[in-house]
């Protein structure tokens, strides 16, 4: 359902503040922000508004606080978990908000507004010979403030840590338009982290309006490899002994034989072998001695463990396509099939072997093929399933797939997410890891930020775990 | 009266007992740095010192889950048989428990590397002020399930909820270490320089700390002010950061345990110290060391050292320092932000009467602690 009558008294404020045009009401305007990088869901919201700059996010967040109207934050909708979906509520685009308002080389920190591109803001301080560490694949869409919301990852948070580990601070506009700063960027923090709490709260606590982020040193080396495998077993296996023998690779993918072949057969062939049952791509950097003495050992506990080959990329322009291959790998999938399930698990490292195996038991059980790429040297695991989701058959297979992949990961001591978020998507498996008193914990933590719920509504938390807590005796006497 | 709980439903039916009373409990590991923060206003100890052992250790996974109670020392045995550590060193004696560590969210010279002790907890089990056992995290290394309940409680002393289960991050030790001191001149510019430098130098230092005269003579390295460096990885990464850092001039070898030396000098000093920490943009550490310095020279006993890449100085004062001094350090011209330790129990409210006297705050106390009987007062005055 699209806007209504009574909406008109909104309407006419958010048009004041972002003039008409930034303010989107017809299904055939909302059409394009009924979905996000998971094609599955549809949600049609019942209004877009855009705003341009921070004085008008603000009067936006105020005027739809004035109204106790619901909203869903949203940034470039690349999410995975369908967390930015407004369902018959107002979408709020915080794109616009895109200015890269400081960069500090000297201490290693720039100040962004949450709009900003997370590739613009790394070609930025390029030349500086520095980077932001976290690489999610979307990098070239994606937004830091949408980062934000979903604490995102990438291949070389393996070493350099996730996105909450590169956030000093943050000005936050909570959903009843209170401003706040988040953390110090003058120094220490004292009191609770509510900087920490705030990122990965999937767009429910409020909105980031500027954030300063840690930049990091490029490093002065970088050596990529690509370790071929006959044997999925052998790849998982060699994926632990690497981690166990002390090196912090700066990334450690997996591609299976369904993944690599796809790939190959795209133009984003990246010249993996394309017979192998599985390719390792691994990445380490440092100084240029330090990183040829961990190259060599990657090379050889590779080859122990059984890679047929151990290709180290000469160059930069053969390490960029290397990476091409697995940072495209989602893209070459839609040759497959029209639709694509992208799933995200993780689980121990001494895992992965097993766990590989009960997914390849579980797609050959459903009838479904399943292309596993994923950062290895986290566990994190990102099973995906190619189908055609108007065939309702093979959609009921790939669901049921799903769900017992998650328990499966589960099972081994995992989490049913790793760097998606729970979003609508993950909603339904949050219950298999937490229990009551934990989700009403968290339900509790989202009221300290939006007592009325009116940001992404229906997301993270089942509403149904929200019960008050059973209070103790002295609490009912007092 | 203290009341020693073992078991995660002994210590939950301990909160209950206490909330059906509202009466406040003091929550204590082994009491070593029970001194620590503002007066607590309780009189019943909740120890956790019993409530200690590994639950889960699987070497091949980096991970470790243990009980609160569990020392770092201990810790560090169980690891280090592996060839691994949990890289936290916290300033005070390594008998201290994992969970005051967390707790109180301490840290030391190796979290300019490898981060504080948030970004080491992987998971987390606690106890609400109305007696619920809530889980954050997981013991895997990546996870984003769920409101982050991890970060809320790290740092969090308490007030929040009794730590009672941590999952933590672990790497494998360096195969090779090393330690240089290198000495550094007085002036704002030259320190600065020096600090530059040695942080720019190629390869990331396990540590880089610096250490005011007095320090330095106390764990016998040298009569002057010095920086320290720690360095680890394989060999040949050592070897050619040692070789950068020489290149600098004036560094030499100094033994390992002075890492051990430095981190608890605090125990063996008088245990009303006052600790102040100090903190700027990494850019400015130089001139707030240097207007501290001032201070501290007029104060006999006094001791400071600094973590630059983290922007952090460190000034301990004995007990009887003049409430003026302390007044002068926490009004320096460079304006650093001001972060009490330790203070005289009587100086807190005038100085720093609350941590979380913030609408937010306030109600994260509320909902997880809304009698109010979970270390009352320690980060200061609710409301």
């Amino acid at each position: 359902m699209t806007a209504t009558a009574g909406d008109s008294l909104l309407i006419d404020q958010l048009e004041d503040i972002v003039s008409p045009r930034f303010v989107m009401r017809r299904e055939s305007d909302l059409l394009v922000y009924n979905s996000d990088g998971l094609p599955g869901y549809r949600r049609m919201p019942r209004l877009a508004v855009f705003p341009g700059n921070r004085e008008e996010a603000i009067r936006v967040v105020r005027t739809l606080a004035e109204h106790g109207t619901a909203f869903v934050p949203r940034g470039a909708g690349t999410g995975l978990s369908g967390g930015a979906l407004a369902d018959d509520v107002v979408l709020l685009g915080m794109h616009r908000l895109k200015r890269l308002i400081s960069i500090d080389r000297e201490n290693l920190r720039a100040v962004v507004e949450p709009g900003v591109v997370n590739l613009h803001l790394n070609r930025a301080v390029a030349p500086l010979g520095l980077l932001y560490a976290p690489d999610p694949s979307s990098e070239a869409a994606c937004t830091i403030g949408g980062n934000i919301a979903e604490n995102a990852g990438g291949p070389h948070c393996l070493k350099y840590g996730v996105t909450l580990n590169h956030v000093i601070a943050m000005t936050v506009i909570l959903p009843d338009g209170e401003i706040i700063t988040l953390g110090n960027p003058e120094g220490e923090d004292a009191g609770y982290d509510l900087r920490g709490a705030f990122i990965g709260s999937e767009g429910c606590f409020g909105i980031a309006l500027d954030i300063t982020v840690k930049l990091t040193r490029k490093p002065a080396a970088v050596r990529t490899m690509l370790a071929d495998f006959t044997s999925v077993d052998d790849a998982a296996r060699v994926t632990s002994t690497i981690i166990a023998s002390g090196i912090v690779p700066a990334a450690l993918e997996f591609m299976d034989a369904p993944t690599i072949q796809v790939v190959e057969s795209s133009v984003y062939a990246a010249g993996y072998p394309a017979d192998a049952a599985a390719v390792l791509l691994i990445e380490v950097d440092g100084i240029a001695e330090g990183v040829d003495a961990d190259r060599d050992t990657v090379r050889e506990l590779c080859l122990a463990g059984g890679a047929r080959n151990v290709k180290v990329a000469q160059n930069d322009a053969e390490r960029a396509r290397l990476w091409q291959g697995r940072k495209k790998a989602f893209g070459a999938m839609g040759r497959m099939a029209p639709h694509l399930v992208v799933q995200d698990a993780v689980i121990p490292r001494t895992k992965l072997a097993e766990v590989l195996r009960r997914i390849r038991e579980i797609a050959d059980a459903n009838r479904v093929v399943v292309c596993n790429v994923f950062h290895a040297g986290d566990g994190n695991l990102h099973p995906n399933i190619p189908y055609n989701a108007d065939n309702p058959d093979e959609a009921e297979r790939v669901h049921r797939s799903m769900g017992e992949i998650m328990r499966a990961c589960v099972d081994a001591g995992g989490s049913i997410t790793g760097e998606h978020g729970v979003g609508l998507d993950k909603i339904g498996y949050i219950e298999l890891i937490f229990a009551p008193d934990s989700l009403d914990a968290m339900c509790r933590l989202r009221d300290v930020f939006d007592p009325d719920r009116r940001a992404n509504p229906g997301k993270v938390v089942p509403i149904h775990s929200c019960q008050e807590w059973r209070a103790t005796p002295a609490a009912r006497a007092s | 009266m203290t009341a020693v709980a073992e078991g995660t439903d002994t210590i939950r039916e301990l909160v209950d007992d206490a909330a059906r009373s509202a009466t406040p409990l003091r929550i204590a590991g082994r009491s070593h740095w029970i001194d620590a923060g503002r007066p607590v206003d309780a009189t019943r100890i909740a120890s956790l010192a019993a409530h200690t052992g590994v639950v889960d250790y699987v070497p091949g996974d980096l991970t470790i889950t243990v009980r609160s109670g569990t020392t770092l020392k201990e810790i560090e045995d169980i690891t280090r048989a592996e060839g691994q550590w949990l890289p936290v060193d916290p300033f005070g004696a390594k008998n201290g428990t994992i969970g005051a560590t967390i707790a109180t969210g301490s840290f030391g010279p190796l979290a300019s590397s490898f981060g504080r002790m948030r970004d080491l907890v992987l998971g987390i089990e606690f106890i609400t002020g109305h007696g619920k056992i809530v889980r954050g995290g997981g013991r895997v290394v990546k996870n984003v399930a769920g409101f982050d309940l991890v970060r809320l409680i790290t740092g969090s002393w308490g007030t929040l909820g009794i730590v009672t289960e941590v999952t933590l991050r672990l790497y494998s030790l360096p195969s090779n270490t090393l330690t240089l001191a290198l000495g550094v001149a007085d002036t704002v510019t030259a320190l600065q320089q020096r600090i530059n430098a040695t942080l720019q130098a190629p390869g990331i230092p396990f540590a880089v700390e610096l250490i005011d005269s007095s320090l330095s003579t106390k764990i016998g390295i040298a009569s002057k002010q010095q920086l320290l460096v720690r360095l680890g990885g394989n060999d040949a990464t050592v070897n050619a950061q040692r070789a950068a850092i020489e290149s600098l001039g004036g560094a030499r070898e100094i033994d390992p345990p002075t890492w051990d030396r430095l981190r608890v000098i605090e125990d063996s000093l008088d245990q009303s110290s006052i600790v102040v920490r100090l903190s700027c943009i990494p850019q400015r550490i130089a001139e707030v060391w240097s207007e501290a310095r001032s201070v501290l020279d007029e104060i006999n006993g006094s001791l400071m050292h600094a973590t630059p890449a983290l922007g952090i100085i460190r000034c301990i004062l004995p007990g009887n320092t003049q409430v003026e001094s302390v007044d002068r350090l926490v009004h320096l011209r460079a304006n650093p932000t001001v972060i009490f330790e330790r203070l005289p129990h009587d100086v807190w409210e005038r100085l720093s009467p609350s941590v979380i006297g913030d609408r937010i705050s306030q109600r994260v106390k509320n909902a997880f602690d809304p009698l109010g009987i979970l270390n009352p007062g320690i980060l200061g005055r609710v409301s």
